[in-house]
């Protein structure tokens, strides 16, 4: 290569700009929020199939909803509470007296990112892909008691209502979730095609959205960038979010996210693992927040339909033998919410859930139920868990094997790749095992709708209880909230004589982050909203 | 004539190499459906999604279908270029792959290029020494680098150079995240920001790919380094040098010249098939790393019964180690006159 003098000054200029760069550079970084995971996004529109929990917890930044939820603090942490609805793009929300009617009035400021202005017919769009699309989205709607797009009308300029044709508790619940993203319509029909009219393809890879974020770059597997946006005004205060970028990366290594946190290259992470957590607090090089996951449980699940454990007495005889401190112990080293040790019998003292079950350690019991099962001389039986979760289930089973062993079970322990568990967990094929499940709208009713009723993929210990379906049923239309509370202690004290699986504990979640963050905020969907965060 | 008959040579064994990649498709295909686990129901995640989701899904990635049907659509697709798409990134397989590719080629000769230029002295040096403590000395570091695990070595690298000292960049990906996208010509970062005389920006994904580069250089060292050294035993030991000695050549004309051109021979092979296994293999180096290579993006691919993908890379690495076999043939030609290569 030759070198030439006018090389030689574009270095030197260059050189020089780079430096003069400086100050802008550590401005920008001061005002650039980066975040490192273990998993990807890897869709933008969180209803596509095979979307990531990750790409839900990015629409919350990049979409608007029409509605959010409030947060409370609980012990000095900012935690999510759904009882308080807070306006997102609807400026107002209002329900009929026989809550069956909802109305939403539009914010007259807000617009899309391009700048056009958000319509009525935006949002009934968006509200019709809910329940029309080929996605994640009809089967949460549902939930809500809402199925077609005839639901949803455009009552004037800015008005749009919620046909429901019985009361639902969950219906404004879900226009707050991830999935009930709105969508810019006049620019997704533009990528619409006659084999997917509702642009699912085009949204995987683009956003058309009104969030308090837009994208700068999309590289499913490596990072996404965003930058703020000025016009967003359905924050709280109507003011854009704090940071004026935010760079969202994937880093599969986990104590290279460690690493990254601890020098302060990275500002915040929520996967690290737990020992790494422990460095971190001992060295105190960077703020850990704790939040008990309220709206998940790990359980450890039963087929009820099928030999042994369709026999009750072989269930809570196993429930008896489970060496709950130690395995609370040795799988998160104590760290979480137990969900067993309640003293209450009988009917619960609280109609929420989940919640500790009156679960105990009493191998002389369990001995005494497995001879009345009619198993005196013991059984064989395997225990699955997925290869993700081995972490958490490898020293519980351990244990597990060791206690049943005392009242003559021998168990084989079988860990299965992700994927096989799932499928024979749809399938029913699982005779004993454990995983975790968790709710968006953790309203006890639902979660035993979702994990405890039907002949459906979710129902954990395949139980087919019909006094709980009744109750399911009857809650989930309840208008008194006296008397929805009778129907979830009842389905609650049910399950807890029934055992159809059994409770174990919920996990903390630890977000690591610089000391100068502020305002992380743990929510439903378990990821970060970037527009919590604050570099105080 | 020589460039016709070396043109004539490459079309036959692209030729014959056609029926090779065909079976590695079909054994693929039928190996990833084999294993247990239903792509449908893992990707149907979320608790609301039902059996109808699984069944939409499945329709949608055409497993509905019986599987010589699923196979004959998929062999058409491929002929015409269409890898399918991966659930996992939302993408054409031929776009990630595309994106991903040239990441973990440049990582990867760069590797090798560092694994060359360090080997090749040391056998050198350790089959002119041999038995003495230099040679033992050679054959510690080598067995070293072998002997240690690429994600180990990745990581003790990283402990110490970034962590520790503060002198690498974190090792997250080809570019400083916060810098600007470099201009996309090549697909090769040094290569580009060379082309448009981006020099800092060149310096900086330099120092980005110096260290999974030379972890990934460790594991390789062995090879390399023993084939030299045993191959320039021999030849040091043949007649040709013998005579060379007697009528007086320098020792380093006689080594260098004629030594070691003949011991490169087998040196050449072993590169090859060293590039081949590196970049299918260097998984780990891109996991430690965030290298955003196809190794990494095929296994991800993998553990969630992602089937396109998984395809789609075999397909690609089957391809490579036709082409790189093909490019050692023809180096032998130029090295050694008496190769015929037909």
């Amino acid at each position: 290569m030759n070198l030439n003098r006018r090389d030689c000054l574009t270095g030197a200029l260059a050189l020089s700009v780079a430096s003069l760069g400086n100050d802008a550079l550590a401005q920008s970084r001061e005002a650039t929020l980066r975040q490192v995971m273990g998993g990807n996004v890897n869709t933008l529109d969180p209803t596509v199939p095979g979307a990531s929990r990750e790409s839900a917890g990015m629409s919350m930044s990049i979409y608007d909803r029409l509605i959010t939820f409030g947060r409370k603090q609980v012990n000095g942490n900012w935690v999510f509470d759904q009882s308080v609805i807070v306006p997102e793009l609807a400026e107002r929300v209002e329900t009929s007296a026989d809550r069956r009617k909802i109305t939403l009035h539009i914010r007259s400021n807000a617009t899309w990112h391009d700048g056009t202005p958000v319509t009525a017919e935006d949002i009934k769009w968006s509200l019709d892909r809910c329940v029309s699309a080929k996605s994640l989205a009809p089967p949460q709607f549902q939930s809500g008691s809402m199925y077609k797009p005839e639901q949803f009308r455009i009552a004037g300029p800015r008005v749009v209502e919620i046909l429901l044709d019985e009361p639902n508790r969950l219906a404004i619940g879900n226009l707050g979730l991830p999935y009930a993203i709105m969508i810019n319509s006049t620019l997704a029909k533009k990528h619409a095609t006659a084999d997917d009219p509702w642009a699912l393809k085009w949204l995987q890879a683009n956003a058309a959205a009104s969030g308090a974020y837009m994208v700068e770059s999309f590289r499913p597997g490596e990072a996404v960038t965003l930058r703020r946006n000025p016009n967003w005004k359905s924050g709280p205060n109507g003011k854009p979010a704090h940071f004026e970028r935010v760079i969202c990366q994937s880093v599969p290594e986990a104590s290279t996210r460690a690493n990254l946190v601890e020098r302060g290259d990275a500002d915040i992470v929520l996967d690290l693992q737990v020992s790494d957590i422990a460095a971190v607090r001992a060295r105190d090089v960077a703020k850990v927040v704790s939040n008990t996951q309220t709206n998940g449980f790990t359980h450890i699940s039963f087929n009820t339909q099928v030999a042994p454990f369709n026999n009750v007495k072989v269930r809570q005889a196993f429930a008896a033998a489970f060496p709950y401190n130690e395995m609370f112990k040795a799988a998160l080293f104590g760290r979480g919410q137990p969900l067993f040790g309640a003293t209450w019998s009988g009917s619960p003292t609280s109609p929420d859930f989940p919640a500790p079950m009156p679960n105990h350690t009493d191998l002389a019991r369990a001995k005494a139920l497995l001879v009345e099962a009619g198993y005196p001389n013991g059984l064989d039986v395997t225990f699955n868990f997925a290869l993700s979760y081995a972490a958490v289930a490898e020293p519980m089973a351990a244990l597990m094997k060791e206690s049943l062993a005392k009242i003559g079970v021998n168990l084989t322990i079988q860990k299965l790749p992700d994927t096989q568990l799932s499928t024979l967990q749809s399938e029913k094929k699982l005779s004993f095992y454990m995983d975790t499940g968790s709710a968006w709208l953790p309203a006890t009713y639902y979660f035993f709708w979702v994990y405890f009723t039907r002949a459906q993929r979710w129902n954990l210990a395949n139980w087919d209880n019909p006094r709980v379906f009744e109750l399911v049923n009857k809650a989930r239309t309840e208008t008194n909230q006296a008397a929805y509370d009778a129907y979830c202690r009842e389905m609650i004290s049910i399950m807890a004589a029934e055992t159809p699986l059994v409770l174990a504990f919920q996990a903390n979640i630890d977000a690591v982050m610089a000391k100068k963050i502020d305002g992380f905020t743990y929510h439903f969907h378990r990821q970060l909203d970037y527009r919590d965060l604050r570099r105080v | 004539m020589r460039a016709a008959h070396l043109l004539r040579l490459i079309f036959w064994r692209l030729v014959s190499s056609i029926p090779a990649l065909i079976g590695v498709v079909v054994i693929t295909f039928i190996l990833m459906r084999v294993l247990p686990g239903d792509p449908a129901v893992f990707f149907s995640s979320g608790p609301t999604a039902g059996q109808e989701e699984i069944e939409n899904l499945r329709r949608q990635m055409g497993l509905d279908k019986p599987m010589y049907v699923q196979l004959g659509i998929y062999l058409k697709d491929v002929a015409s270029g269409n890898l399918g798409r991966s659930i996992l990134t939302g993408q054409a397989v031929t776009k990630d792959i595309a994106q991903r590719l040239p990441a973990s080629l440049e990582l990867t000769l760069t590797a090798l290029l560092i694994a060359i230029v360090v080997s090749i002295p040391l056998g050198i040096l350790a089959a002119l020494r041999s038995g003495t403590w230099i040679d033992h000395l050679v054959r510690f570091l080598c067995t070293l680098g072998v002997c240690m695990p690429t994600f180990v070595s990745g990581l003790v690298l990283i402990f110490i150079f970034y962590f520790v000292l503060g002198w690498a960049p974190d090792p997250t990906g080809r570019i400083d995240i916060f810098a600007a996208q470099p201009p996309n010509i090549t697909g090769f970062l040094l290569i580009d920001f060379a082309l448009t005389g981006n020099w800092s920006g060149w310096w900086a994904a330099f120092s980005q790919i110096i260290l999974p580069a030379c972890t990934m250089a460790l594991f390789v060292l062995a090879p390399l380094a023993r084939m030299t050294r045993a191959s320039m035993l021999a030849v040091l030991r043949s007649e040709f040098i013998r005579t060379a000695r007697s009528i007086g050549m320098s020792e380093w004309r006689i080594t260098i010249v004629y030594a070691l051109r003949n011991a490169l021979i087998p040196v050449i092979t072993i590169a090859g098939i060293v590039f081949s296994t590196m970049l299918g293999a260097n998984v780990l180096v891109e996991k430690v790393f965030s290298w955003p290579g196809v190794a990494s993006y095929t296994l991800d691919a993998l553990v969630a019964s992602d089937y396109a993908p998984v395809q789609g890379f075999v397909l690609l690495m089957a391809t490579i180690f036709v082409m790189v076999n093909l490019i050692v043939d023809i180096l032998y030609g130029l090295m050694d006159p008496r190769m015929s290569i037909g």
